[in-house]
């Protein structure tokens, strides 16, 4: 590539370029031919169809292989019983799924039977995503389904979601060592401080973190916040608390931080939610986490001893915290062409006995209340160990809030991105508190 | 070509004889060209125009785009702290990686041209990484060699690079830097068209090898240094599949590799703010557009052409 070619191109290029004319009119018309030609061609394939006289529903959800390998086991004995539809599924990890679904509903292409968070809820009903449920009342029941928890599927006094099954946060530790360290058992009841002591008196006897660092999760956040009468957020979706607790939930934390009673920044940096990058499940570098109930099963690959669940602490009046969260909903998109059948494959789905046998726990424990006493007693494994928990915490829990305003799973990540510069220390816990308080607000005005 | 021509005669009558020819060449020009054309239309112009617009809207995905005006860029340039950081952490990167790389490639190509036997091999094993090296397995793997526990902190005992802020950034840049084949290639091209002659009078004055490097080869490579600088710096400044995956998708620890691109593919995608992202997508072009400028302009002062030696 000798120097003086190089450059002469570069000269010579533009001005070339500017002398070409634009097409005739010939031309012009046969890019345009081009141009409708591929248009049509794109429009064709996205819309959902019957094949051979079949509806055929798309149905998405998140989960791990274990979940797919159920909810496909469902799946088919759905499409046994109903041989004119054809459910065509597809799955993947949570943060994934949530990016494809939005541009997909953006794009009007949502699939006919979605699984929503709690968190989406809100922001798919108001963007007109969502199929009102009551309009096939006919082909789904949910006269079976906790009332409490249904409601939590309503969004300006509309049923757009029904939850399929619900979870509740834990704090999951490693039996063995535990005992072995000779600290008093997590109990029913106990508060934020009693924790916070467990914490401190495991590093002590063990050398290691008590527990992983809850600084991080907007979740166990919650937790804290209602364990003192406040919430996330108000009734009309604006900030239910102020920088102040905040500073006061990450001073707490961080401090047992600096103590080594909870794992270090480098540890916390990786959390994800998922069990596999938590201290205690990276070769219990930790002894216990905070997670929720349901994916803690993995936990049973991860820790060979065994786990415990037990409740998270209350308040320090007792007031608890934790709730039953709807763990996962099932919505129709607005724009299925099949909604009759998409509501009866979620009717299926909720009421079905066959269905709940095979779909155990992996969903967290059914809603649908005569089936979670019918299969309870046929729950094996974690699924035993989830029921188990949540049974010993039935009854003595608030009711939980409406579902969170559209801008929070934006949130739930500035609330880790902060708690970062907190935990390794390029911010005081109130610098970072009123940073988020600052994002959250300017977050929920839009 | 040939058959367009055919009818011209026919059509003639209608026009200037002269004329038409021309216009029907390149209108078969055109037809050829279409495909390219309308691809270019399509998926770039028009996405390009599309974002343009949203940039000045409010636009969640699920609502129609509200205009707001500049508000996402007053926004950004004055309410948003975490977008400067991801400017320094962008920033940063650039001026460790680019530099490191080409040096890097630099100095293998001015090896492999002073070797006499298994070049080729060579040559290839080095320009590996380049065709691997935007692959998400090969960024996970480096995740995986970083991470506390992996290969480095075993050698080492550095602990985990990718969970230590001030050390993460260097992980990235190392990915990198550790694909300087593409440039090492180029750079090679360019030393192989360098005259021997010049070595040849060079050595018979008695320049050292040092000597020679500085006044034939820097200069006469110049024009290729430039070349490459400017592809490097704007793949630089664009930089997002190692950062996304040895970040876990999280720009951290504490945003210290928080990318321009994945600060901006997070408002977009995790947040839904397409007009803030959109605003940001422009804000980058016209970064990367003045950047470029400042290097042209600065490379009159350095770069030689041999064609101006001549006059």
């Amino acid at each position: 590539m000798p120097g003086n070619r190089t450059r002469k191109s570069w000269r010579s290029w533009p001005s070339r370029r500017a002398r070409t004319p634009w097409p005739s009119r010939t031309t012009a018309a046969t890019l345009a031919l081009c141009a409708a030609a591929a248009l049509t061609g794109c429009s064709d394939s996205g819309e959902s169809s019957s094949a051979g006289g079949k509806a055929v529903l798309r149905y998405t959800w998140w989960g791990n292989p274990d979940r797919a390998a159920r909810t496909q086991a469902a799946v088919d004995l759905f499409e046994k019983k109903h041989p004119d539809i054809d459910v065509q599924t597809s799955f993947s990890g949570y943060d994934a799924y949530k990016q494809k679904l939005a541009t997909q509903a953006a794009g009007g292409d949502a699939p006919d039977v979605m699984q929503l968070d709690y968190r989406m809820i809100d922001q798919y009903a108001s963007g007109g995503v969502l199929l009102d449920l009551a309009k096939q009342r006919s082909a789904l029941s949910t006269a079976d389904i906790d009332k409490g928890l249904l409601a939590t599927g309503v969004v300006d006094d509309r049923q757009y979601a029904v939850p399929q099954a619900r979870g509740t946060e834990t704090i999951v530790y490693d039996t063995k060592q535990w005992k072995a360290a000779g600290v008093e058992l997590p109990r029913e009841g106990w508060t934020w401080n009693d924790w916070a002591d467990a914490m401190r008196a495991l590093a002590e006897k063990t050398g290691k973190p008590g527990g992983t660092d809850p600084g991080w999760s907007e979740d166990a956040f919650e937790v804290w916040l209602r364990g003192q009468g406040k919430s996330l957020y108000t009734k009309d979706g604006k900030l239910g608390f102020t920088a102040d607790d905040l500073t006061r939930y990450w001073t707490f934390t961080d401090r047992l931080r600096r103590e080594g009673a909870v794992s270090p920044a480098e540890e916390t940096t990786q959390l994800d939610g998922t069990v596999e990058n938590t201290p205690l499940g990276r070769g219990g570098r930790a002894l216990s986490d905070n997670n929720w109930d349901a994916p803690s099963s993995g936990f049973l690959a991860l820790v060979p001893t065994g786990v415990t669940l037990a409740p998270m602490p209350s308040g320090e009046d007792g007031t608890p915290g934790q709730y039953f969260k709807p763990s996962m909903f099932m919505g129709i998109a607005d724009s299925s062409g099949h909604p009759e059948e998409s509501a009866r494959f979620i009717d299926f789905m909720l009421n079905d006995m066959d269905a709940a046998k095979i779909l155990g726990a992996t969903r967290g424990i059914p809603v649908n209340e005569s089936i979670r006493e019918k299969i309870a007693p046929e729950l094996k494994d974690f699924d035993k160990t989830v029921a188990d928990y949540q049974a010993s915490v039935d009854g003595t829990l608030n009711s939980p809030p409406q579902a969170p305003p559209s801008g929070d799973s934006a949130l739930q990540t500035t609330f880790q991105r902060d708690y970062d510069q907190v935990s390794f220390e390029r911010m005081s816990p109130r610098e970072a508190a009123e940073d988020y308080v600052t994002e959250a607000k300017a977050e929920l005005r839009s | 070509m040939t058959t367009t021509e055919i009818p011209a005669p026919a059509r003639t009558a209608k026009t200037t004889p002269a004329k038409r020819p021309k216009r029907q060449r390149e209108g078969a020009a055109w037809v050829f060209l279409s495909p390219w054309v309308l691809g270019a239309a399509v998926l770039t112009l028009l996405p390009m125009a599309v974002s343009l617009y949203l940039s000045f809207t409010d636009y969640d995905l699920f609502n129609p785009p509200q205009w707001v005006g500049l508000r996402n860029y007053t926004q950004m340039f004055t309410e948003d702290p975490r977008y400067w950081r991801s400017v320094v952490a962008t920033l940063t990167y650039v001026v460790i990686a680019v530099p490191l790389q080409l040096g890097l490639a630099l100095v293998v190509a001015l090896a492999l041209k002073s070797m006499r036997r298994g070049r080729a091999f060579y040559r290839s094993a080095f320009y590996a990484p380049s065709l691997l090296g935007a692959s998400m397995s090969i960024a996970l793997v480096w995740r995986a060699v970083f991470n506390d526990g992996g290969t480095v902190d075993n050698l080492l005992g550095t602990g985990g690079w990718v969970n230590k802020p001030g050390w993460a950034l260097f992980a990235v840049a190392l990915l990198t830097v550790w694909q300087f084949g593409a440039p090492m290639v180029i750079f090679l091209a360019g030393l192989q068209q360098i005259p021997s002659e010049l070595y040849e009078a060079a050595a018979v004055d008695g320049a050292s090898r040092w000597r020679q490097f500085l006044s034939i080869t820097v200069p006469m490579l110049s024009p290729v240094i430039f070349f490459n600088l400017v592809l490097q710096t704007i793949q630089a400044f664009q930089v997002f599949t190692p950062a996304f995956a040895v970040s876990a998708g999280k720009g951290g620890p504490a945003d210290s590799t928080l990318f321009y691109t994945l600060y901006l593919y997070d408002r977009g995608f995790v947040a839904s703010h397409m007009g803030y992202a959109s605003a940001m997508a422009w804000t980058l072009l016209l970064v990367i557009g003045a950047v470029t400028a400042v290097l042209f302009r600065t490379s009159r002062s350095w770069v030689f052409y041999a064609s101006e030696g001549d006059r």
